[in-house]
Formats: structure tokens, sequence, C-alpha cells
């Protein structure tokens, strides 16, 4: 049975007391469990505070699931206390192991929960927020970005048609902030051409001729580039 | 924190400078044995050490947010008084000229007979709209306008600018501080505050809607020509940091990228003395958000500044034996 509802107070109360979280827990929702059950009966959503965590409870949890009535909207600290103490009550009803690895999930998050931590997260997003805000370019500012590329890009290459360059601004989470332009070309101005003449006598390819059987030679053949005498 | 300790043990309430607890050398006054190093924790015992002023008087400070709620009108009145008990002369200016609220705080509002806008009308003198403090005398608060009158669309930039001349040059001396409280947005009230500022206290929270607000008001203070802006993190709750849930003071830090000048932890003191209207700073025996505000007092005078103490986020080795030791 997956749980699924809010559950800070189970996470606070986790933190203060780390040593043993379920047992003092335990006793305490004996106690009130009485008054708990007296509850309008309404559906129970209680999400662990790390939404990794789905305990594998047993089928016999299941018909207890309509007594627990908790109503979402208010949340007054006698309703989180009833969330935490339905938790608990759904952890009575698990084995013993299925409550002791949820206890060492709890205590010891692996590396993927800490990522998922509400700390990173937000950090994440305002890393993006303050990127976006910091760097919005005026409208202005773009056509006169455009206009002086096309002019720089003008002297060596001829732009295929102005109309289509374009200045886009995305954020990328390793660099940030990015700006790309695309700028479609035609061809390459000749002054500043890749000549075929620079390429004679390169090599273009090697091929190691291998039989399998060890002997004191290697077989090697090299492709030269000679360009074609117009 | 031992030396925290030992001031909380004592009877007097002004706080060892921080600069006791990072070793530096001060100039000598009135000591008649000179501090070595290493005698750093008997000359806590010097009760009357008061932070040395630097920068040029009066210093005009502006305190700003950006996000309303995040305790701006709460910094300047304690920071304020703080200052004042030091010894330095500290006017605190409210330039919300709609709503005010630095003088419900401080306990003055009784006392608020003329605000700057009759001064500018020229139905009083300037000293007679100044409210002195009578627990503190060193303090004393400007309002701009009556909240009852109508909404004062003549106050500007020049006449607040016009309003810390007049105090630069008043017979009785310039004072050695002036606080503005900046009301919350980035309109024209802000606009206003930032005016007659040279330097620029930003107050936040280590949530992300304050943060990004922050930001932003960075940004429209460089372009006014502020450049000296420092950061005080307010309602800081440690135990949410360990968790992981909030922000560290370290993240905000590198995401804002200010200096850092005071971490103000949220302390349920602040309401109450709010209700009262007895700031916080005057509390016997200091609570910690006082302590906090005293400190930031002290790296403000000797604009100083402090950096982060990473909160234990280490995660904890997995063993057998941590469960139980910890």
């Amino acid at each position: 049975m997956a749980i699924s509802g809010d559950l800070k107070a189970f996470g606070t109360f986790a933190s203060s007391c780390p040593k043993h979280p379920l047992r003092p827990a335990l006793s305490s929702s004996k106690v009130q469990l009485g008054r708990f059950l007296n509850g309008v009966s309404k559906d129970l959503r209680i999400t662990p505070k790390w939404p990794y965590l789905v305990p594998r409870t047993s089928g016999t949890a299941q018909n207890n699931h309509q007594c627990f009535g908790i109503e979402r909207s208010k949340l007054s600290s006698a309703t989180i206390n009833q969330d935490a103490e339905g938790f608990f009550l759904n952890a009575i009803n698990m084995n013993f192991f299925d409550r002791l690895s949820l206890a060492w999930r709890i205590l010891f998050p692996t590396r993927t929960a800490r990522r998922n931590s509400n700390a990173r997260i937000a950090k994440q997003r305002l890393k993006m927020i303050l990127f976006s805000d910091r760097c919005a370019v005026s409208d202005e500012a773009r056509q006169k970005i455009v206009r002086n590329i096309i002019e720089v890009f003008s002297e060596f290459v001829e732009i295929d048609s102005q109309d289509k360059v374009q200045l886009n601004v995305s954020t990328d989470p390793d660099l940030g902030m990015a700006y790309s332009v695309t700028v479609p070309v035609r061809r390459v101005k000749p002054e500043y051409q890749d000549s075929e003449e620079d390429y004679k006598g390169k090599i273009t390819g090697i091929t190691y001729k291998d039989t399998g059987e060890p002997s004191d030679t290697v077989d090697v053949t090299f492709d030269f580039f000679i360009p074609n005498e117009k | 924190m031992a030396s925290l300790s030992h001031a909380l043990s004592s009877p007097q309430y002004i706080l060892p400078p921080p600069a006791l607890i990072r070793r530096q050398a001060l100039a000598p006054r009135r000591h008649l044995r000179r501090r070595a190093p290493a005698a750093a924790i008997s000359a806590a015992i010097q009760w009357n050490r008061k932070p040395q002023l630097a920068g040029e008087t009066p210093r005009v400070v502006v305190v700003t947010s950006g996000k309303g709620g995040v305790g701006k009108t709460t910094t300047t009145a304690n920071v304020g008084l703080s200052l004042a008990r030091f010894g330095f002369a500290v006017v605190a200016v409210d330039a919300d000229a709609g709503l005010r609220n630095l003088d419900l705080l401080l306990g003055l509002e009784n006392r608020v007979n003329y605000t700057a806008v009759e001064v500018l009308n020229g139905d009083c003198r300037l000293d007679q709209a100044l409210v002195r403090d009578r627990r503190c005398p060193s303090l004393e608060l400007l309002c701009i306008s009556k909240p009852r009158s109508k909404l004062p669309l003549g106050f500007g930039a020049k006449a607040l600018t016009w309003v810390v001349d007049a105090l630069r040059s008043r017979p009785s001396g310039p004072p050695h501080f002036v606080l503005i409280d900046c009301p919350a947005g980035i309109d024209a009230g802000f606009i206003t505050a930032i005016a007659p500022a040279n330097e620029a206290v930003l107050v936040t929270t280590p949530d992300i809607t304050a943060l990004r607000d922050a930001d932003r008001v960075t940004g429209l203070l460089e372009c006014d020509g502020i450049r000296d802006i420092k950061m005080i993190v307010n309602r800081v709750r440690t135990d949410l940091i360990r968790g992981e849930d909030m922000m560290s003071v370290l993240d905000v830090q590198e995401m804002l990228g200010l200096a850092l000048l005071g971490v103000i932890p949220e302390d349920s003191e602040v309401i109450k003395s709010t209700n009262r209207g007895y700031p916080l700073v005057l509390n016997k025996p200091p609570t910690i958000a006082g302590l906090a505000f005293e400190q930031a007092a002290w790296r403000l005078v000797e604009q100083d500044t402090m950096t982060a103490v990473m909160v234990e986020e280490e995660p904890r080795k997995k063993g057998f034996f941590s469960f139980f030791g910890g």
C-alpha cells in the first residue's frame, strides 16, 4: 500500500529524535488511537516527506484504510499530529522487517534522496530564474546583436538570407545562459576558402593489415591525397 | 562561541565584538596593556569597547529588500538602536510616505507630531520633527508623512535628499548614521528612498521568492550608483537547513554574490517585542535575534563582513555505530 499525503510533522519529529524514531511515536499513538479512530472517515492520504520512500506493507493493512480520516484542507497542528499518528498506525501494521527498512531509509537517505531534497531543488530553480532574469535582453539589443553578427560574418562567408539569421536565448544547466545565433551560409568567400593545394601530400587513410599470425613485419597502407591537376 | 556564552553570563550586554573571535588586532584605545593575539580571551573583559567608525560621517545607509515582509523595518529599528547604544548619533528615517511602521516598532507612535512634509512646507523646524527616544537618547526618528493625510504626491527623491542634507548641516552637528527604511517594491517609493543613500543593506530571507526580488533590487541599486551593498539574511531556521528543506546561508551568498553583514535566526521574540513596542535589542537577557542584530550593527560600523558558517550538512557516515552514537 502506498502511503501518499503530507507528512512534514513526521520529518521534524524524526529530526528531533534521530535515535529512536518509531518507539516513542508508537507509544503515543497507542494512547490517542481511540480518539483518532473516532474521526470522520475520509480518504487518508499521507505522503512521507521523502517521496522515494514507499514502504511495502502487507495486505492486512488494507482494511484499516477507511477508518483513518483526515481532511486535507485543515492543517492545524492537531491534524498534523494525526497525520503523523496515521503514519505510525500504518507502521504498526507493517511487519518488522518493513519497519526496519523504512527506518533505515529515513535515517540514512540515499544519494538520490539528497539530490531531490527541497533545498537542492530550490537552489536549481533559483539559479535558472536568476539567470533568465539577469540576462533578459531587450528587443532593441537583439536587433543590434543580429545586425552586428551579420556584418562580421559577411566578411568571411556569404550569408544565404539575412532574414533567416536568428538569435536564441536558452538556459543550459551546465553553461547557464546560452545565446546562440544561427546563420545560414551559402559559401565561404574565395579568399578564405581552404585550397586543395594545402592538402597535397596529407594522409587521408591508414589501413593496418593483420592476418593474425605472429610475424616480424607490419603491413601498413597509407593513402595520400593528390589534388587533381586541372 | 565560547566568548558569546561568556558575554551572556555577564551582567553587561554590550557584546565583545566579533573581531575578538577572529583575533584581529585593533587600534589601542584606553588599554593599558597591548593586546597580544594569544590574549584574546582575557580581552573580553573590557566592557566599554566601542566599534570604530569607518567611512565618512554621516553614513547614509538605506535598508531595502524588494519583497515586503522580510524584516526591513525590524532590521532598521534594531540595528539603529544597537548603533545608538554603542554611542553613535543615529537618525532613522521611515521613507514610506504612505504607510508608516517604524514608529510602531520603536514604540514612539504617540510622540510623532510633526513629519518631514511639514518641515518642507515650513510649518515647523527640523528638530521639532525628530522624535528622540527616551530609552536611548542617541536615536532619533523622522517620519515622512502622517498616514491620515492625503497621499503626499510631492515627496520625491529631491525632497528626501534635501532632508538628508539638512540633517547633515544642522546646528547640533551631523549624525553619525542615517538609516533609511525603504518601502517594499521597486516603484517610486523605492527610488525616493535610495536617492540620498551611499550604501545599502539588503534584507532577505532564504526562500526563493525573496531571493529573486533581492537580485532584482541589487541590479537596480547598482544602476543607481550604490555599489556598497551588504546583505542580512533574516528568519533563518537552522533546523530546516539541517534537514535540507531550506537553502543555507552559504547557498544564498553564492547565489546573490553579496557580502554578508549578518545572519538573524528566526525568533518568536521579534513578534512579541513588536507588539509591546519595545525593540528586541533592549531585552534583558538578550535573545538570539537581538545578539545577531548587535553583531550585524557592529559589522556595519566597522564596514566589515562575515563569512557564513556551513551548517552541518555532511551526510552522516553510514555505519552501524553511528545509529547509536550520532
